[in-house]
């Protein structure tokens, strides 16, 4: 049973996400207006705006998903309180110093801060390179604590094969691994990783930051490390929500929780090994990289995500077909997520298949499929997440009518706001364009289309931040 | 004969006077890349001037820019570039228009220099003039000045590579090599050419080091750097799991 600090502690985290959630979608909003020539941003804000909200989403879907594996897993094994709160200090300053290198000091390489970018001015000040490296520094030590705290608590309980639920690969095991586990001990290892490989890509940063020219980095290294963090991070925040699905969506359905089995091991299994080299898709056009890791590149981009996808898309069908189930906001949030995911993880194997690549590469495509499995996917997970946890104490579990609008709202802003990032994609319509040339005034049109939807999705989400924020308050304030 | 010898006399008495831009690539190289050339009305002959996409539509352009009074680079420079462009492999995939940007010529001043070169009758190669120069110029940043004590312009030996959408792909200044021209010529044809950096003493992690001789890439230190995370984080789980574990087991023992 969760103590009463880890809900306080629970009910912040939810609070601070939504809000900086509500923030970075109108800078998203504000984005898409400007492609779209509704509204005039010069180019640093837009580039600066592009910035805060690529890495503020990711920070605030990794943060999110870390505090609900943290909330769930106190029921298998006791978790830090103090590192967890350590994670939330350490991750608010880290965000304030973020928006400060990009808000007061113009920092604008985008989210992926590709080398040697953070060090070309081009209009920002002075100082917000390094308060920039400053502020991942600070975020990557308070999320690398939190991660190795939550795994060391798994390895108390469970060795290492029993965590990684290898005793389910052979017959009848003695054992039994959750699902819940197995998923966020894989997941856990990928975090630690990929936050690994920003210590390494961080301190090549700094070393020729302050080495006044005589220590230069190599592109191509610094481009890895790059994806080998960006990329890990950005998937492995979705499997956080998927541990949160296992554990939560039979139980809120009212069916026998789910059982780990031979073939969802092995799935997953292969999600721990593949994930760390599916980054090399993203250096399909850098032609110094051997032939070979381009191929490792499109092969482990399969066999990550497609078994994973599989067996939960199955355990999920399973749950649901012919079966009558207790429908709630969190199992229908749960549910879509899932098809979003699905859809937008199959947008992404396209997109890492070589001879596609060639035609989509940074085009829209790019933003297409990632906006699909996060805004329509782990968003969807982890809102589901959020509101069980805000109902807990309450006995309303019936969907109501209004929340049907609501999710109708989601739905519709959410898929058209998609769509104009598809249809762009598949026109070659660049991505990154503060403003599109005339000969692509296509992109200028679904820029514009993009943002109304996108408005209705803000909406949908608005209303989930202020009955979800109520709620959590409540919990934060009160005394039992 | 003679004239070819006369040539190659003037080519090799320029070269020394002109070697500061036979040397290296510019700058301005950089400069219009993937911008439009200006769609200048050349004429070609006594008809209708025919407008420069007309040329660049049926086939990318080498555009090189003289002037028939010109007692500098212009002629060694053409000659030069006559001669390699024989030798070149994919001579079919564009033409080359020989442009003045000397208002006092006119196509019948063009036309005796084709004869000279023995080009006349060469169908890749297209002279012409235009009254549109200073926007020509403009687009691709050429800007010659006028020198009056010698009664000739100062100018560089450019040579404006152009695709078949009317893009600037690469521009070389200067008599250049072989293979520069072969740049040039993929670059028109839409065809990606491979770069590599210069060598840097202060580059310590390298991925790969490319070596110019052999044109092959050797696995460099920067390699450990990609895998590190990946074995730091499976010693953590080691160490973690097996520390954990034993005190765990020396608990019970004790209990
Ligand atoms: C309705 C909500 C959202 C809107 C309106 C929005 C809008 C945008 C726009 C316009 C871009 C720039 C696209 C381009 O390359 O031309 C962008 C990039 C991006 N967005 Fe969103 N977005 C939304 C939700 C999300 C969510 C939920 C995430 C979650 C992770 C996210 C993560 C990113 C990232 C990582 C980038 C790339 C930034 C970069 O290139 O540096 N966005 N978004």
């Amino acid at each position: 049973m969760a103590s009463i600090k880890l809900n306080k502690i629970t009910s912040v985290w939810i609070i601070s996400v939504l809000l900086l959630f509500i923030v970075s979608i109108v800078l998203g909003i504000l984005m898409r207006l400007n492609q779209g020539e509704v509204i005039s941003q010069s180019p640093i804000t837009f580039y600066s705006n592009m910035t805060t909200h690529g890495l503020t989403m990711i920070g605030i879907w990794f943060v999110a998903g870390m505090a609900a594996v943290n909330y769930i897993m106190e029921r298998y094994v006791k978790t830090s309180y103090t590192v967890n709160v350590l994670a939330l200090v350490l991750t608010v300053i880290g965000i304030l110093m973020f928006w400060a290198s990009t808000f007061i000091g113009h920092f604008h390489s985008a989210w992926t801060f590709l080398y040697p970018l953070p060090f070309k001015e081009m209009g920002s000040e002075t100082w917000a390179t390094l308060m920039f490296l400053g502020s991942l520094t600070v975020l990557g030590i308070g999320w690398l604590i939190w991660s190795i705290s939550l795994m060391t608590q798994i390895l108390k309980k469970y060795s290492i094969p029993q965590a990684l639920a290898w005793q389910h690969l052979r017959k009848n095991p003695t054992v039994e691994t959750p699902p819940f586990i197995l998923i966020s001990m894989i997941t856990l290892i990928g975090v630690i990783a990929c936050l690994l490989a920003a210590v390494v890509l961080l301190v090549l940063f700094y070393a020729e930051y302050f080495s006044n020219g005589n220590f230069v980095n190599d592109a191509l290294l610094m481009k890895n490390l790059t994806y080998f963090f960006g990329h890990t991070i950005a998937n492995e925040m979705l499997y956080l929500g998927l541990a949160v699905i296992y554990e939560l969506f039979s139980e809120v359905s009212g069916r026998p929780k789910w059982k780990t089995t031979w073939y969802v091991a092995l799935a997953w299994n292969c999600t721990l090994v593949f994930i760390l080299t599916a980054f090399f898709h993203h250096l399909y056009m850098d032609f110094v990289q051997p032939q070979g890791f381009q191929i490792i590149g499109q092969l482990a981009s399969y066999f990550a995500s497609l078994p994973a996808a599989g067996v939960t898309v199955f355990s999920i069908f399973i749950a649901v077909y012919r079966t009558r189930i207790k429908w709630s906001l969190t199992n229908l949030l749960f549910f879509i997520g899932v098809i979003g995911w699905v859809i937008g993880g199959l947008a992404a194997v396209i997109d890492s298949t070589i001879s596609n690549n060639i035609v989509l590469h940074n085009t829209l495509w790019v933003p297409a499929h990632f906006h699909t499995y996060n805004a329509m996917g782990n968003v969807l997970f982890s809102l589901g997440f959020f509101y069980w946890f805000s109902i807990q104490f309450s006995d309303k579990t019936k969907v109501k009518k209004s929340t049907t609008l609501t999710l109708a709202l989601l739905l519709i802003g959410g898929i058209g706001f998609l769509l104009a990032f598809y249809i762009g994609g598949a026109e070659s319509i660049p991505r990154r364009y503060s403003i599109y040339p005339s000969e692509l005034s296509i992109g200028a049109s679904l820029a514009t289309i993009g943002a109304a939807f996108a408005s209705i999705y803000f909406i949908a989400i608005l209303i989930f931040f202020f009955n979800i924020s109520k709620r959590c308050l409540k919990i934060l304030f009160s005394s039992s | 004969m003679f004239k070819n010898i006369v040539f190659i006399i003037l080519t090799i008495s320029f070269l020394k006077t002109t070697s500061a831009q036979t040397v290296s690539p510019s700058l301005k190289e950089e400069s219009d890349i993937y911008e439009k050339i200006y769609d200048a009305p050349l004429i070609l002959d006594e008809t209708q001037p025919t407008p420069l996409h007309e040329l660049y539509n049926t086939k990318p352009l080498l555009v090189v820019l003289i002037f028939t009074r010109c007692t500098g680079v212009c002629n060694p420079f053409l000659l030069r570039l006559k001669e390699s462009l024989q030798f070149k492999a994919k001579k079919d995939s564009f033409n080359v228009l020989v442009m003045s940007f000397d208002p006092r010529d006119s196509i019948k001043d063009m036309n005796l220099l084709a004869r000279r070169f023995a080009l006349e009758d060469n169908n890749q190669w297209i002279f012409a003039v235009t009254d549109s120069i200073p926007k020509l110029n403009q687009s691709i940043s050429f800007y010659p000045v006028w020198d009056s004590i010698r009664n000739q312009y100062d100018h560089d030996a450019l040579l404006v590579g152009v695709n078949n959408e009317g893009y600037i792909t690469k521009k070389l200044i200067g008599m250049r090599g072989g293979h520069d021209l072969d740049l040039l010529i993929a670059s028109v044809n839409n065809v990606f050419s491979p770069t590599y950096r210069l060598p840097n003493k202060n580059v310590l992690f390298s991925c790969f080091n490319y070596d110019p001789k052999t044109g092959k890439n050797k696995l460099g230190l920067g390699l450990l750097f990609i895998a590190l995370p990946a074995i730091l984080t499976v010693l953590i789980l080691i160490v973690i799991g097996f520390s954990v574990r034993s005190k765990a087991s020396e608990l019970e023992e004790s209990s």
